[in-house]
């Protein structure tokens, strides 16, 4: 089906939502297995829920391939699930499924695209499943069958799934301790017996045999029936409520028991797992706890237990909602509009002269309250970077695959918050920086490093910190470091220097490799150097309001300093009057604001004016003069002056008056303002104050540009 | 201006009553009229957002914006540019009076503030009153018009709002 079908629409949203998140779990689990070099029972419930309900919701909404893709990465996991600890090789798995899951995700790029989405034939990829699931099962034929999965197969389970007809296998497990599970297992037997019929169980002398109980305890007690009437919910209903059963999984439901490509049918489309025993932390839906090691805290009596997990479940699953961004726009917007409107009412000029004691007393608590629902919502906004922090895992275990440099991924600080928009914007760059400290930054031979008396395993850290109002990212690694010398000679000879070699700092020199059309690496690689440079990097997080600097000892390493604001939307400004506007100037830029007097003015040659503060010597820009206001005010000592400085550039900037310090919410200007460089003239956008009026925000940094 | 005017050189009244008013002819869409001076010009109805006295105009201190942008209003939180009608179509300037509205209208997501002398009628479009006018594009001020209205009180000059939103060059050529 290579269209989305009617009435889909508003599904697709969600679906897209949904799938990516559980393909970036997918990717998580699979690293820290790989780290491991096993999989555990938990990780590998845990990536056959996700390919289950990738599977599930891909045939919901019609994308048939998707549905088939995942359907073979579903059956390679059981077969790892039925054999577990029998893996010897299991290293292939990880490239097929990383390609499967890129693959997957390339797949629902295209069809949140604009463009008519065409499915994709996976063919390739599905042929390579199915060959890795061959080598899993050789000599176990009966498994081996289920590699030649078909359609056929995939619509038979459909109609398994719907309408609950044909045999189930449940594997039981009971609650360590409870003894004696072969006869708990008999009992429970024979209650099943008497709903069912009961087509075979394992072990299957479950009297006879004095390893029963052992063999239950290790693999758990597995029995495959057919139910009567088609009411295979009543047996799972009973085996729930049964005495000391810990958890049960259904393993297995189609037309015949021996078929491997049968998939687990489930009352629910997410857990396969389901405990009765109430779980140590209020667990996601999904975390099964590994089978045979229980919770000492055994619940007394299984049932109100068994409830209870259910609620925790239900309440797990709805404390997070997702909501579009727009929503959240608007959301925000209209807080804007209450806190400009209440400033209108209480402050409204007909009041003026009136006794109004509980009026104001009243005010006063609509302030505190629209105060309150302001932070909420601004808070509402706010995500923690553990996401984009958590793709930088793969980056660096696909390029330690490919340059053959053995490296580890150090994250910290992953739960700082920053706006939605800004965390969006930071994943090419994050995923830049981490390309270039991998590639360039460290070194190509393990003697090298061993040499300098590093560890042979180099490390690249992603850090985070907030900090007044901003966050700083930084991105190091422990490798060679900028050769300053082989920096400034690529400078040289691509004509950038602007000052004799020799002039320049180390700092200045390291500088250097953000500009555009540098690029020390004389050989461009697959994952850096493909000439979007550095100079890109700093753009796009000069865009989201950021800066990028770069900070490096040679031989030691590289460090990338990214800051970047806590959110977009809000500054602290300080608010400058020249005549009637009204600006704002960030507060991060000012460093003092001052009176002086006219004989501290020194004129330059150019009738340029400047002031020594400290020693230094700073240029004085007038506001008025600048954006050609008419003002009374031209007198210094009339006016204000204000020390604002960015990126290492100072300037005093001459103003009217102070109006006060305040948090405003940054509005960009109009689109029908788009074509005009108003950047370029020194302001980043407007903001609406409390009395309705709009004040301009300048952008300090453009302003020095401009000068 | 010069020769666009004295195309239309009626001189124009403006009128509350709607002319004719046993059409039965079907309505293509309405009109929102308005004055800039003696002339009467008109948006289509579905572009008009809303309409506003003279707010509080912030002006955008950038070289590079051209006159006829006065600036910035704030309508309910949203930050919307506002063009003066007056001297978009090369008139003088005159003094904002209690007359003078601001007709917000939208394309897209593109929201302008139009500054016009006066605001006067919302009439209804009919195919037969639209004049034939073969050459609309040869005169400067008619590459705002999208089509000409003869009613019986008068001739009104529907504008282009794609024009006016997309085409600040033909403004500026306008000097």
């Amino acid at each position: 089906m290579s269209k989305i079908e009617s009435g889909m629409e508003s599904m697709i949203d969600m679906y897209i939502f949904e799938t990516n998140t559980l393909l970036e779990q997918l990717d998580e689990i699979l690293l820290k297995t790989e780290e491991a070099q096993t999989f555990t029972d938990e990780d590998i419930n845990e990536i056959f829920r996700i390919m289950h309900t990738v599977k599930g919701s891909s045939a919901m909404m019609g994308f048939d391939e998707l549905q088939y893709l995942a359907h073979k990465g579903e059956e390679l996991f059981f077969i790892i699930r039925e054999k577990p600890g029998q893996l010897d090789d299991v290293s292939f798995i990880y490239d097929l499924v990383f390609r499967m899951s890129d693959l997957f995700k390339a797949e629902v790029e295209l069809i949140q695209g604009e463009e008519e989405y065409v499915a994709t034939d996976f063919s390739d990829v599905i042929k390579d499943l199915e060959k890795g699931a061959s080598m899993l099962t050789d000599g176990t034929p009966a498994a081996a069958s289920a590699e030649v999965g078909t359609y056929a197969d995939v619509e038979k389970e459909k109609a398994a799934d719907c309408s609950g007809d044909g045999v189930m296998t449940v594997r039981i497990f009971f609650q360590e301790g409870c003894k004696m599970e072969n006869l708990r297992s008999f009992m429970l037997l024979n209650k099943i017996r008497e709903e069912a019929d009961v087509k075979s169980f394992h072990p299957a002398d479950l009297e006879g045999d004095p390893n029963a109980s052992d063999v239950i305890i290790e693999e758990g007690f597995t029995v495959t029936f057919k139910a009567e009437h088609d009411e295979n919910d009543s047996i799972i209903k009973l085996i729930e409520n049964a005495i000391n059963v810990e958890s049960y999984e259904i393993i297995d439901s189609g037309s015949a028991p021996a078929e491997a490509a049968a998939e687990p049918v489930e009352s629910e489309p997410a857990p396969a797992v389901v405990e009765s025993a109430p779980a140590p932390a209020p667990a996601p839906a999904a975390s099964a706890p590994p089978p045979p090691a229980p919770e000492p805290v055994a619940a007394p009596v299984p049932v109100p237990a068994a409830n209870n997990q259910a609620a925790q479940l239900n309440t797990g699953k709805q404390s997070i909602i997702s909501v579009n961004l727009a929503k959240l726009d608007q959301l925000h917007d209209i807080v804007g509009e209450i806190i400009t409107t209440e400033s209108m009412v209480i402050s409204n000029p007909e009041l003026e002269g009136l006794k109004l004691e509980s009026f104001h007393k009243s005010a006063r608590e609509l302030k505190k309250l629209t105060d309150e629902l302001q932070d909420t919502v601004m808070s509402i906004r706010m995500v923690p970077l553990a996401g984009p922090f958590q793709k930088m895992n793969r980056i660096v275990r696909d390029m330690k695959m490919k340059l053959g440099k053995d490296a580890e991924l150090k994250i910290m600080g992953e739960d700082t918050e920053v706006d939605k928009t800004i965390v969006d914007s930071l994943n090419d760059p994050l995923m830049h920086l981490v390309r270039n400290c991998m590639d360039h930054g460290i070194e190509t031979s393990v003697e090298d490093r061993l040499e300098k008396g590093k560890p042979a395993k180099a490390t690249v850290t992603l850090n985070a910190v907030s900090s007044s109002g901003e966050v700083i990212i930084t991105v190091s690694d422990d490798g060679k470091g900028i050769d300053c010398e082989k920096v400034l000679r690529k400078a040289e000879a691509n004509g950038l220097l602007m000052k004799p070699p020799g002039e320049y700092t180390e700092r200045e020199v390291q500088q250097m490799i953000l500009l555009p059309g540098f690029s020390t690496n004389d050989v461009v690689t697959e994952f850096s150097g493909r000439g979007v440079g550095m100079d890109v990097v700093r753009d796009n997080i000069e865009k989201c309001g950021g800066s990028l600097t770069v900070e490096s000892k040679q031989g030691a390493g590289t460090t990338f300093i990214i800051k970047i604001p806590l959110t977009l939307a809000i500054i602290q400004g300080m608010e400058v009057k020249v005549d009637t506007t009204v600006f704002a100037i960030p507060i991060s830029t000012i460093r003092q604001s001052f009176k002086v007097r006219n004989d501290e003015i020194i004129q330059d040659t150019q009738r340029g004016e400047m002031i020594m503060i400290r020693g230094e010597c700073y240029p004085i820009m007038r506001l008025h003069e600048k954006f050609a206001i008419p003002s009374e005010i031209t007198d210094f000592e009339d006016g204000i002056l204000l020390l604002v400085e960015t990126d290492g550039k100072s300037v005093c900037l001459f103003a009217d008056k102070l109006i006060g310090e305040q948090q405003v919410v940054v509005k960009p200007f109009p689109p029908y303002l788009g074509r005009y460089n108003i950047k370029g003239a020194g302001l980043s956008g407007c903001t609406i104050m409390g009395d309705g009026s709009i004040s301009l925000i300048i952008d300090v940094a453009n302003l020095i540009e401009a000068y | 201006m010069a020769n666009g005017s004295s195309l239309f050189a009626q001189n124009i009244k403006t009128s509350d009553k709607k002319a004719g008013r046993v059409e039965k002819e079907e309505e293509i869409t309405k009109a929102l009229t308005f004055a800039i001076g003696e002339q009467v010009y008109g948006v289509e109805i579905p572009y008009v957002l809303e309409i506003l006295g003279v707010p509080k105009i912030t002006r955008v201190p950038c070289a590079e914006v051209p006159y006829f942008i006065k600036g910035i209003i704030n309508v309910r939180s949203k930050v919307v540019p506002v063009v003066n009608m007056r001297s978009c179509f090369g008139k003088e300037e005159i003094e904002y009076n209690e007359k003078t509205c601001t007709i917000i209208v939208a394309l897209k997501d593109i929201t302008v503030g139009l500054i016009v002398d006066e605001v006067l009628e919302v009439l209804s479009v009919k195919q037969k009153n639209i004049a034939k006018t073969p050459d609309l594009n040869n005169v400067n001020e008619n590459k705002f018009i999208e089509y000409i209205l003869e009613m019986s009180d008068g001739i009104k000059l529907i504008l282009d709002i794609k024009k006016i939103i997309f085409d600040h060059d033909l403004m500026l050529r306008l000097d």
